[in-house]
């Protein structure tokens, strides 16, 4: 969460002469990070105050007028279209040169002198929303009135006269750091760094006695451990004064009336939701913290309706809620501008439960997100001091009553042994203790020998001992350790196969000329269906982004038949795969997550797509140490082409398949091109998968080399012709299919096989008349056992 | 005699101008300086001269002989050159042409860097491991320091899955890790300190725009062991930042907040563009420093959890983003980041 710090602000409890660069590096340093410094005059650069001596029309436009304005110097001429322009006004002139956000929308942009319509317009008379001031309240199409928050002379600059010569750090706040989410927070920290003196103190009320008729009553006190709330009378609800205003729209926050805007001034300034009834609106005079009854409803502020249940705080009157504890008040009950008397409270309530309840009601506000943060019971009473003082001076009014005060237990601070050596021991330095103990004190803690008692502002935060650490070593500063590569005893653990041999295979199949895709493991349940998997086998997520990513995959192959459609039109032809996990759902334990490969290649020509895949496959196969497997016909016809495609096997176990996807599949995935794909359960491969190579001596003896080309069979599998040729000569060494040829001179029905032929002896080198009857031989076989027809 | 010797020297001189050829030249010299050559024709009338006159013209020959394989060697030279000259010009080919090779294959810009990223700590003994990307709620939040209902479980917009609670002390919820750090304890519980190991594996978070995929990559280092201070992980970062983004690099520990590290920082890393020395007008960074990632002190909490005492074993963790820490380096400007995982090849195929 960030927040924006007014310097101006900050230094009220704050004494600091730095620049803000140099106290913006400190406090990022310390943990507050500063991610922006604005310098507001800048974007009040080329502003001026204007007095508007008089309005005429304009000769070319009904809707815009000339104003001749003094702007100190001289009086000029602007064309402005501000419904609201008159005569005596005070306004801001943006001059030639100055940057404005047009109409409140869209870039800033530079000022040129102009011709509007035909007339010259030195410059432009501002919108509030034109110079930065979205949130303050305006009529749409009226120019910024100053004349109420300035009696500044014609020509003064804006900053000047508006007193915005102001830094606004924009700060990153860690989520267990809500008393940081707060000027004074911020001020403390500041100082703790900067070595500056933090100068709050906190503001005391009066004591009144008397309860005005007005009572309060706990019943849940361990989701409200204390709640406190004043009344007070005579307040006057009107638009707060510039100051105020200012602070609120540099902060980030929208004015709306001085009694609304005091409670955003102590959120912003103290870090403390605070929460303002008019007291005329309760039935009862009372106020009852109470769990909401089932059923219950509740008009907020948002004027939505809520239904609540009993597992929620509310604040309520004598008869029904009026305000969702620490998230949002109730309509009926808010301040109006007829209000005069009003009870502000001031409570603590439960984070866990503030948090739950928002998030039932999917509803949320700036006081909830830091009820949920965590606060202290401590905090109340000077802020509701803080509340009541600014009321006073804004709204008028007297307070009316004591301050209620319920609180379940007497505060006991926190305290937490500290032991220096051991911080020294976690942070690798050597910081004297008095040092440690001096930056725990700048923060705000109090030591005693060796306990440290932990300030109500960090009673959340703050949980053991260890904390200390953090707070010394951040303050003393990240940038004073020494940097060292740890030395000692090296882990003996070894590397996982899986995440080793993923590397490997994704290594050679790019080298093969594959390109890796890389999809999101979630799929949709129609991507599922279209490849025939049973969506119960599938995890399925309770929150998906949308319907395209419900489940997590239990295949790659949809992912990738979806990435083959998106690429068909671009790249006609491609080889892909992409090897990563597959979840299957189990009862009672977690998914099962194991690798998986697939490869594909697309393009126009099965079968030379299917040779093309097989060789992929035969080569990661050699590369993998994989030396014996085997292709058999008999897949799944739904998801396969059944006359091109086969099972792949491996020592025995079923490992994968290889094949041209169906046309159902090509169909259903939107697929053009024909594809094969190769589906690999890499997890299966993995105990196969070796580095481990064999040996055989190079041969002494020279080998012969012949080819032949026959005609065989359309039907006739090489892998039977080569099986039976190999065994029929022993001399054999090579034999290798070189062409396949269908078409002009060949029988239909047939085809020729073009083959190259080596022989080889280990003991000799062999005669021309021994290849020969080898030759023979193999000729033999072909003829007798596939009916081949020798062509050479 | 010695006018026979000058009369050969002149005539080979005159006809080795006019070779042009190397078969003509090698006659040549064959018929001068061979077994049966001119040279050795006239020599054999040496025998009849008196001795003085014998050493007077031996050295003549001798002088002859060289002349005439000077000039051998010179038109051998000038042959050879204009031969390499000829074959320049016969077999002139467009070196401009593109080459052609086997097709070039491409790995996803991610796989690349968790393979180098695996190396960078591998180096300084940090094993990967890897761990179940749908886990426990336990691994992922409640053996991490943040129990249920702790508000710093909304930094994760985490995805859950539509499956039964699982009713065993370390399990809870089933999600999809929103970050890396289940491997903490589930490595803890496995491995016995000295502990150096590394995580990267998938990490899943609701959010998707320009600048956030719903599935994106971690990286997570633990080391725990007897005497691990922030001086080691600063070493440790330091290490990694100047290998992985170059020497010239500085980190900062920048105090942070998560609830499995005490004390917390994020990392950040000098800008390249400016070296570290914005003046406000970087078109990378903000004030010099770019944020790399988070970082800590393991929490006791965390280590008992793991099954180990605090008190004796300290340790820290981190746990960054590849994509974004890959896009750090390589100074590639992705507009959109979802681009990664749309398997457009046009994208891959220039990785």
């Amino acid at each position: 969460m960030n927040i924006l710090i007014s310097y101006n602000w900050m230094k009220e409890y704050l004494e600091t002469d730095l620049s803000p660069e140099e106290f913006a590096k400190r406090t990022t340093a310390s943990g507050n990070s500063v991610e922006v410094i604005d310098r507001v005059a800048e974007r009040f650069a080329q502003m001026v105050v204007g007095d508007v001596l008089e309005v005429k029309t304009h000769p070319n436009a009904d809707k815009l007028r000339v104003a001749v304005v003094d702007i100190g110097a001289k009086q000029v001429e602007i064309v402005c279209g501000g419904e609201n322009l008159s005569e005596g006004q005070k306004v801001v002139v943006a001059l030639p040169g100055a940057r404005v956000r047009w109409h409140g929308e869209g870039d800033l942009i530079e000022l040129q002198e102009t011709k509007i319509r035909g007339v010259e317009s030195y410059g432009m008379i501002c919108a509030s929303a034109e110079v930065g001031f979205e949130k303050l309240p305006a009529g749409e199409k009226d120019i910024w009135d100053i004349s109420v928050i300035t009696n500044a002379q014609a020509g003064t600059p804006i900053a000047e006269a508006l007193d915005l010569d102001d830094v606004i750090f924009d700060i990153e706040v860690t989520s267990n750091r809500p008393d940081c989410k707060s000027v004074i927070g911020q001020a403390r920290e500041g100082a703790a760094v900067t070595q500056d003196r933090f100068t709050w103190k906190a503001t005391k009320l009066k004591r009144v006695e008397w309860d005005a008729g007005f009572s309060v009553e706990v019943q849940e006190s361990s989701l409200c451990p204390r709640y406190t709330a004043v009344v007070i009378d005579g307040v006057v609800v009107g638009p707060s004064p510039w100051w105020l205003q200012k602070r609120l729209l540099l902060a980030g926050h929208r004015p709306i009336n001085n009694l609304v805007d005091i409670t955003n001034y102590i959120l912003h300034e103290y870090g403390q939701p605070l929460h303002t009834f008019d007291a005329d609106t309760l039935e009862g005079q009372k106020i009852v913290v109470r769990r909401a009854l089932k059923g219950e409803t509740f008009e907020a502020l948002d004027k939505k309706t809520y239904e609540l249940t009993d597992e929620m705080l509310v604040i309520a009157d004598a008869k029904k809620p009026v305000a969702v504890a620490g998230v949002m008040g109730g309509l009926s009950t808010g301040t109006t501008q007829a209000t005069t008397r009003v009870v502000i409270e001031c409570a603590a309530f439960d984070s866990v439960s503030v948090r739950r309840t928002a998030r039932a009601l999917n509803l949320y506000s700036d006081s909830q997100l830091l009820f949920e943060k965590g606060l202290s019971t401590q905090a109340l009473k000077p802020a509701l001091a803080r509340a009541v003082e600014l009321i006073k001076e804004v709204a008028g009014g007297e307070v009316v009553s004591k301050v209620f005060d319920e609180c379940a237990q007497e505060y006991q601070p926190l305290v937490l042994p500290f032991d220096d050596k051991a911080a020294n021991r976690l942070m690798g330095i050597e910081l004297p203790k008095k040092e440690q103990i001096a930056i725990l004190k700048r923060l705000g803690f109090t030591i005693q020998k060796n306990q440290v008692a932990v300030p109500y502002w960090r009673d959340h935060d703050i949980e053991a001992s260890v904390d200390f650490v953090e707070e010394i070593a951040r303050v003393y500063g990240y940038d004073q350790f020494p940097s060292q590569l740890p030395s000692g005893q090296l882990p003996q653990a070894f590397s996982n196969p899986s995440l080793v041999w993923e590397r490997r295979v994704k290594h050679l199949l790019a080298s093969a000329g594959l390109s890796e895709s890389y999809s999101y493991s979630f799929v949709s349940e129609s991507q599922l269906e279209k490849y025939g998997i049973d969506i119960q086998t599938a995890v399925k997520l309770r929150n998906p982004l949308n319907s395209e990513q419900e489940y997590m995959r239990t295949s790659l192959v949809p992912s990738l038949l979806t990435s083959i459609e998106a690429n068909q039109a671009r790249l006609p032809q491609a080889d892909i795969f992409e090897l990563a996990p597959v979840y299957l759902a189990q009862t009672s334990a977690i998914p099962k997550q194991s690798l998986s490969l697939v490869i594909g290649s697309y393009g126009t020509d099965g079968e030379a797509l299917f040779v093309r895949a097989k060789g992929i496959l035969e080569r990661f196969f050699r590369q993998t140490g994989i030396r014996e497997y085997l292709l058999e016909r008999g897949t799944d016809g739904t998801r396969w082409h059944a006359g091109r495609s086969a099972v792949i096997t491996v020592l025995g176990k079923q490992v994968g398949v290889i094949g041209q996807v169906s046309r159902r599949v090509e169909q259903a995935f939107g697929i053009d091109v024909v594809t094969v794909l190769i589906d690999l359960d890499f997890e299966a491969l993995l105990s196969i998968f070796t580095l481990g190579k064999s040996y055989k001596p190079l041969p002494l003896f020279p080998s012969v080399k012949r080819d032949l080309a026959f005609l065989v069979q359309e039907r006739s599998e090489w892998e039977s012709i080569s099986q039976a040729v190999h065994q029929s000569s022993e001399l054999l060494e090579v034999f290798e299919l070189f062409d396949v040829y269908r078409g002009q001179g060949i029988e239909e029905g047939k085809k020729s096989l073009a083959i190259h032929l080596s022989f080889r002896s280990s003991e000799r080198t062999l005669e021309a008349i021994e290849v020969d009857a080898e030759i023979n031989k193999i000729r033999q076989v072909l003829e007798e056992t596939f009916g081949a027809i020798m062509r050479s | 005699m010695k006018t026979k010797l000058e009369q050969l020297k002149t005539e080979f001189l005159e006809l080795v101008e006019k070779v042009t050829d190397r078969q003509n030249l090698e006659r040549l010299q064959t018929e001068f300086l061979g077994r049966k050559g001119k040279l050795n024709e006239v020599m054999k009338d040496m025998v009849e001269l008196a001795v003085e006159e014998r050493k007077l013209v031996g050295k003549l020959a001798n002088e002859v002989k060289e002349a005439i394989e000077q000039a051998f060697h010179f038109q051998e030279q000038k042959m050879s050159q204009s031969e390499v000259m000829g074959q320049a010009e016969r077999e002139w080919i467009d070196i401009t042409q593109p080459g052609s090779f086997s097709s070039e294959g491409h790995l996803h810009p991610v796989t690349q860097a968790i393979g180098e990223i695996t190396d960078i700590f591998s180096h300084i003994g940090f094993t990967a491991v890897r761990v179940p990307e749908i886990d426990w709620d336990y691994y992922a939040f409640e053996s991490l320091n943040m129990p249920k209902d702790h508000p710093a479980r909304d930094d994760w917009e985490t995805f859950f899955v539509d499956a039964p609670e699982g009713s065993g002390e370390k399990e809870g919820k089933l999600l999809l890790t929103p970050h890396t750090s289940n491997s903490q304890v589930r490595t803890m519980e496995t491995q016995k300190p000295p502990i150096r190991m590394i995580n990267i594996g998938r990490c899943y978070r609701r959010q998707i725009d320009i600048s956030h995929v719903p599935m994106f990559h971690q990286f997570e280092g633990l080391m725990i062991d007897k005497g691990v201070s922030v001086t080691h992980l600063k070493g440790v970062l330091d290490y990694f930042a100047q290998t992985y983004f170059g020497s010239n690099r500085r980190t900062r520990l920048r105090p942070h907040h998560f609830r499995f590290t005490e004390p917390s920082f994020e990392v950040d890393i000098t800008c390249e563009v400016c070296g570290g020395n914005d003046d406000g007008t970087c078109r990378l960074c903000k004030a010099g420093w770019l944020e790399l990632g988070g970082a800590g002190m393991v929490h006791p909490n965390v280590i008992k959890a793991g099954g180990l005492d605090p008190d004796v074993y300290t340790g820290f963790a981190f746990g960054w983003g590849v994509e974004r820490t890959l896009m750090m380096r390589e100074g590639i400007k992705i507009d959109d980041i979802r681009i990664l995982y749309k398997n457009d090849l046009r994208f891959v195929n220039q990785f």
